[in-house]
């Protein structure tokens, strides 16, 4: 799935388009929001849905290679997360859905 | 669907049955507790991996009738002795919150 | 300088912590004003406007037989039976709390009871005291602020950083609670290694490694440094803070354990996977720690034989 595809189905606005917006290849999802649990895993192409707004969130999704960050619950992005979104080259994507209609919307990605 | 259908036929592990046998409707996946209090709709099931005491308080708070802890996480003994305390039925899963609410997404509305 | 990186949001977050940890007996008024069974309804109903209070106790000695309330007041004056004896007009299907409980029981009682006030008694059923929604929140009050003064006490610079000589070495210092700059240094460590051409999933291993190391000493330490040696066949990475140690380490090793509160569990952190997650992407690991000295987390991750080519240049 395409990072236009998630955007499309979480109805979602995109704060920073990252270099590989437009050929990755998206196929693991992780809905977290504690750091450490997204840092267990060992995935490529990998989406991260979290509430968390902060710096912290971009920072682990480029420590372990994700290749993008959608904040639910329509959270307000503060500005320095977005800016880092885009020195870190993180595509950034914000949705009002909460999280769990928004796994939901995306549970093409969890066929095994 | 009652906690126990749910979490029977998701092939969770029932590790606090107390008050399993209550309606589920709707259900919240979150890890911040503060997320969960602003938002989380009564009577309904939270999808998370923050296993300890100030969830079950948070989930009596808010009516949160069952928990289930995802991603093979431990559940501390304190932790379920709150959870039956306050009769809030408490699962684990080896699954991720993402496909766990995906499941849970299709097994409600079967 | 210092700004306490706690926002108003995370402050109710602290104060669920309390209320696990707090018990009624630390909350409750002990100071009671009672009347006896034979007291008058219109006796009683001084006692609550000298006092100003809304309920009234009937008991003897510590023991309790029932409770009169405002309500109970209005309907006897109502009825002209204010003259009466409390024991013909008191509550007797009374819900009390246990002062050994924690304080979140006593709340959810206020939610599912609706009473103002909930008389307590101690194991021998002896009244010892009452719990009012006033009381519950005075004590949460003071106990924030007690936490907040905690907090502020602990705010220290960071220990000055040592000059050396050697392989390629770098040394950053890790501020406790700066959660601004906490992941710098590991991300310095990964283009580092980015530059030099190294597999994705090899620096992503190191990149874990740094980033919980880093994290471990910004969220549970005083203060201290992460050091990154790199050679040719091996990146070791090492953190050393200056307290407050670890009691028991093994304990620590575990999953899901730590000591993490609820407004540092809000901003992501705390998940009790810190440590884990490092053994787990480490070739070689270990942990010496010192309670009142400090902590020293050591990974190494070994590199392969052959030296990659640097990455190309990247086009922006």
């Amino acid at each position: 799935m395409k990072f236009a595809d998630v955007a499309q189905r979480l109805g979602a606005e995109v704060a920073h388009r990252g270099s590989t917006f437009d050929r990755e290849e998206l196929h693991h999802v992780m809905a977290s929001d504690l750091m450490s649990d997204v840092l267990v895993v060992d995935r490529s192409r990998l989406l991260i849905l979290t509430a968390l707004a902060s710096d912290q969130a971009i920072r682990t999704a480029d420590m372990v290679g994700a290749a993008g960050v959608v904040v639910v619950n329509g959270k307000t992005l503060p500005a320095h997360m977005t800016r880092l979104a885009a020195e870190l080259d993180v595509t950034l994507l914000r949705t009002r859905k909460p999280k769990f209609e928004a796994c939901v919307a995306l549970r093409e990605l969890a066929a095994p | 669907m009652n906690a126990l259908d749910l979490a029977r036929k998701l092939n969770w592990e029932i590790l606090q049955p107390d008050g399993a046998e209550t309606e589920i409707r709707g259900a919240y996946t979150s890890d911040l507790l503060s997320d969960v209090m602003a938002h989380a709709p009564a009577d309904g099931l939270l999808i998370t991996i923050q296993a300890n005491i100030n969830t079950v308080a948070v989930a009596t708070l808010v009516h949160l009738r069952a928990l289930v802890v995802c991603h093979r996480r431990p559940a501390p003994d304190d932790f379920l002795a709150a959870a039956r305390r306050e009769g809030v039925a408490v699962f684990r899963t080896t699954e991720n919150q993402y496909r766990t609410s995906v499941r849970v997404a299709y097994a409600l509305n079967d | 300088m210092n700004v306490l990186p706690i926002s108003p949001e995370q402050s109710s977050l602290v104060i669920l912590d309390l209320l696990f940890k707090l018990k009624i007996k630390e909350v409750m008024t002990t100071t009671l004003i009672t009347a006896p069974r034979g007291a008058s309804l219109r006796d009683i109903q001084r006692l609550m406007k000298e006092n100003g209070i809304t309920g009234v106790p009937i008991a003897e000695g510590r023991r309790l037989f029932g409770i009169v309330s405002m309500d109970d007041i209005i309907t006897a004056l109502e009825n002209g039976t204010v003259d009466e004896r409390a024991d013909r007009h008191m509550a007797t299907n009374l819900v009390v709390l246990e002062d050994d409980m924690p304080l979140s029981f006593g709340i959810s009682y206020f939610d599912k009871f609706r009473y103002g006030r909930f008389p307590v008694l101690n194991r021998n059923n002896e009244l010892v005291g009452i719990l009012t929604s006033r009381d519950v929140s005075a004590s949460l009050l003071l106990e924030l602020f007690k936490e907040y003064n905690k907090l502020e006490a602990q705010i220290q610079p960071p220990a000055p950083a040592a000059g050396e000589r050697g392989r390629v070495r770098r040394k950053f210092p890790a501020k406790r609670y700066d959660f601004e700059n906490a992941g710098k240094a590991s991300h310095e460590i990964k283009k580092e290694l980015t530059g030099r051409g190294y597999d994705p999933r090899l620096i992503r291993r190191v990149s874990v490694a740094a980033y919980e190391m880093e994290l471990n000493m910004v969220v549970h330490s005083e203060g201290g440094a992460l050091t990154c040696l790199l050679d040719p066949d091996r990146v070791e990475l090492i953190a050393q803070d200056h307290g407050p140690g670890i009691a028991d380490v093994d304990w620590a090793m575990q999953e899901g354990c730590t000591t993490a509160n609820e407004w540092i569990k809000s901003l992501g952190f705390g998940a009790g996977m810190g440590l884990p997650n490092i053994r787990r992407v480490a070739d070689e690991f270990d942990i010496q720690s010192t309670v009142g000295v400090g902590t020293t987390v050591r990974a190494v991750i070994r590199l392969p034989p052959v030296a990659p080519s640097p990455a190309p240049p990247q086009t922006p």
